[in-house]
């Protein structure tokens, strides 16, 4: 039984809580806000999504420095990554909520997952009064955030292949983490980095410091040569009894798989401290343990204590609708979010139900290629009943016709989703899970 | 090619690299090869190689798929050496490559900023080197097929390299949208049983009339037609599609 809490938000209190902007800045930053909260509040009612992305483009034009006026004197705690950074976001503003208790107002967070400049401007300027900022932060971001906000912490999760069509080559993203990092130098954050994964271990090198968090990641599909040299990269195999991943290194340099500081094994999280944790949480997956333990790393340096830690984490069930149950009708639906093939081998073991309905689109949020497909392994389908639906849905059904799996191509989602008795577990990539959502009401 | 396999008959199928050739879904054109030899009754079975390990002599096609720079060069260095892909060129098996594959059997590519020259295999007569601008983009081309008889090809095409032919090289197929070789109105490029293409999609999937036709040339015969009413329903699609976006 985890102990309560001692002192709630001593480890939260810093210096100088409110931004000190000078007046002209501070109106102009004003009157951008208010003109934005407009263009969002009009979004809405056109039915358009919650219009924070829009209330932050507003915001911007009218003023330019909105975004680094916004992060400015705040302790900023970003996370990112491929696969995950919704849910472990979540996650860390829990564990921070937790601990500050009733000053909980005193943090901002990009909950919807609006993590592009203009969401997490947004996002900021809902709350200009709070002093701690947990943001999710898009891959192509992360260097600017460094840049701007000066942020305390960045959390690395994962690196993989997704949407390729826009980001052509993954190193290139891992590069400029690396020269972000460089260049912040001794201001630069402290780094929670999943040691992993090559190309997060060789981007977090140049940080001033950096917690290594061994996560047991299983997908080794996108790292097969050194980020650093080019070599082959060996990847021992996880010892068969034990649920933690393997090791790796490179043939030709000296990179390889630091100690961590952190480990995830048979689902239980052991700290700095030797303790081992057992989670405990309300979402499913051995993915979301490693993600928890990225958390917990970053809240520990944060100054939360890891009992009330897990108290918050447990606390988060649905990030963003992520494995949220909905109702469509008299269906009963799980939810689940898979955005590339990383992301799918994740998803596709969570779905146990013996109807699944997977969900495909190629809007430019989903990647307009869709070849990904074949490198998912739906034979793992076999045997049950697939409803393949979206507008992608027949190059997801010759899909499986080549994988001995039975299905139903039903494109539209309202129809896929009626009439099931039995509860059905729903993957989709990111479109059609954000059409659902506002469906189901989740 | 010695003894033409007949139904019942093993038939191999070598995946090169998939490791380092094989990010845009390029797994899958192994899939559909596998899955159209099952379906008439033929006893195919993968090799998956991975740099390390020789390409194998027996296989009927061995298939290539798009990658980054580096894994690129890694994947050209390691062929080099194995020799593997010209012994079987040499035995009439098929070479079926796509994107950065393709590059990869021609004559050199160029990687980087610094447009670094990388020598290829020279199994196709084309040289490759950095465009204007990338070509990213669903993409549609006609292909005369083994018969004669015109083909739409439809597939996703996503590569900074610009490929031009040599006169040794035929073009395999007439861009109707897209970028192609180097926005010169071609696409891939064809020199006996060796076919380079950049769509990928994978294009094997989309494209069944071109399955067939890769494995007829590895197998040194004509296949019976297969009748798979959800693979003409995505070819219906995908070309309205293309043709769609094209306007
Ligand atoms: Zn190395």
């Amino acid at each position: 039984m985890p102990s309560p809490p001692q002192s709630p938000h001593a480890g939260l209190a810093i210096d100088s809580p409110r931004s000190r902007l000078a007046p002209r800045a501070r109106a102009r930053l004003a009157a951008a806000t208010v003109a934005g909260r407009l263009a969002a509040t009009a979004s809405r009612i056109a039915g358009r999504g919650s219009g924070a992305s829009i209330k932050g483009r507003v915001m911007m034009t009218l003023d330019p420095a909105a975004l680094g006026k916004l992060l400015a004197n705040k302790r900023i705690a970003m996370v990112s990554g491929t696969n995950g950074k919704t849910t472990t976001t979540h996650f860390l503003a829990a564990a921070v909520r937790a601990s500050l208790g009733p000053e909980a107002k005193r943090m901002v967070h990009n909950a919807d997952g609006a993590n592009l400049h203009h969401g997490i401007a947004s996002a900021l300027s809902e709350n200009p009064g709070a002093d701690i900022a947990i943001l999710e932060t898009d891959e192509r971001v992360v260097a600017d955030v460094i840049r701007l906000g000066r942020p305390e912490l960045l959390v690395l999760l994962n690196f993989s292949r997704d949407q390729l069509d826009r980001h052509h080559e993954i190193k290139a993203l891992g590069r400029s983490w690396r020269n972000a990092l460089a260049d912040a130098g001794a201001d630069g954050p402290i780094v929670v980095a999943n040691a992993d994964e090559p190309l997060i271990v060789w981007a977090a090198q140049t940080a001033r410091e950096v917690v290594w968090v061994n996560t047991a990641t299983t997908w080794t599909q996108d790292s097969s040569l050194c980020p650093n040299c080019g070599s082959s990269l060996v990847h021992e195999q996880p010892r068969e009894t034990a649920g933690h991943g393997g090791r790796w290194y490179c043939t030709g340099c000296e990179l390889a798989q630091p100690a961590g500081d952190y480990e995830v094994r048979d689902g239980q999280i052991i700290d700095t401290e030797r303790r081992v944790w057992d989670p405990q949480l309300n979402v499913p997956g051995g993915f979301n343990v490693s993600n928890a333990a990225c958390a917990l790393a970053a809240a520990v340096l944060m100054g939360v204590d890891a009992d009330t830690a897990f108290a918050g984490m447990r606390t988060v069930s649905a990030p963003a609708g992520r494995f949220a149950t909905a109702r469509f009708g008299a269906t009963t639906a799980r939810l689940l979010l898979a955005k590339n093939p990383a992301g799918w081998a994740e998803a596709l073991p969570l779905a146990q139900t013996s109807t699944v309905v997977l969900a495909i689109d190629s809007a430019a949020a989903d990647g307009r290629d869709v070849s990904w497909l074949w490198d998912v392994e739906y034979e793992q389908l076999a045997g049950r009943t697939v409803i393949a639906t979206g507008p992608r849905a027949q190059d997801l059904a010759v899909r499986l016709s080549h994988a001995d799996v039975d299905y139903r191509c039903v494109p539209d989602l309202a129809a896929a989703l009626s009439g099931h008795s039995e509860p059905v577990d729903v993957i989709a990539t990111y479109t059609p899970f954000q059409r659902l959502r506002k469906m189901g009401g989740v | 090619m010695s003894n033409i396999p007949a139904p019942g008959d093993r038939v191999e199928i070598v995946l090169v690299y998939q490791s380092l050739l094989g990010i845009y879904g390029d797994r899958g054109n192994a899939t559909v090869l596998m899955k159209r030899l099952a379906w008439r009754g033929y006893d195919p079975v993968l090799t998956v190689v991975e740099p390390g390990d020789p390409l194998p002599d027996t296989g009927r096609v061995y298939l290539l798929g798009g990658g980054e720079d580096a894994a690129q060069i890694s994947a050209v260095r390691a062929l080099a050496i194995d020799g593997g892909l010209h012994r079987a060129v040499d035995r009439g098996a098929a070479v079926f490559a796509v994107c950065a594959g393709y590059q990869i059997v021609g004559k050199s590519f160029t990687v980087g900023e610094r447009d670094e020259v990388i020598e290829g295999l020279g199994l196709l007569d084309v040289t490759t080197t950095r465009g204007p601008v990338r070509a990213v983009g669903e993409m549609l081309t006609r292909w005369k097929g083994a018969s004669g008889e015109q083909q739409w090809i439809s597939g996703f095409e996503n590569h900074g390299g610009y490929t031009r032919l040599g006169p040794d090289a035929v073009p395999f197929a007439e861009v109707e949208v897209g970028i192609g070789n180097c926005d010169d109105g071609t696409e891939g490029a064809v020199a006996g049983t060796v076919i380079g293409t950049y769509p990928h999609g994978p294009v094997l999937a989309r494209n069944p009339a071109l399955a067939d036709h890769v494995l007829e040339l590895g197998l040194g015969r004509t296949l019976e037609p297969l009748v798979r009413p959800e693979v003409d329903e995505l070819r219906r699609q995908r070309l309205a599609a293309v043709r769609r976006l094209a306007r």
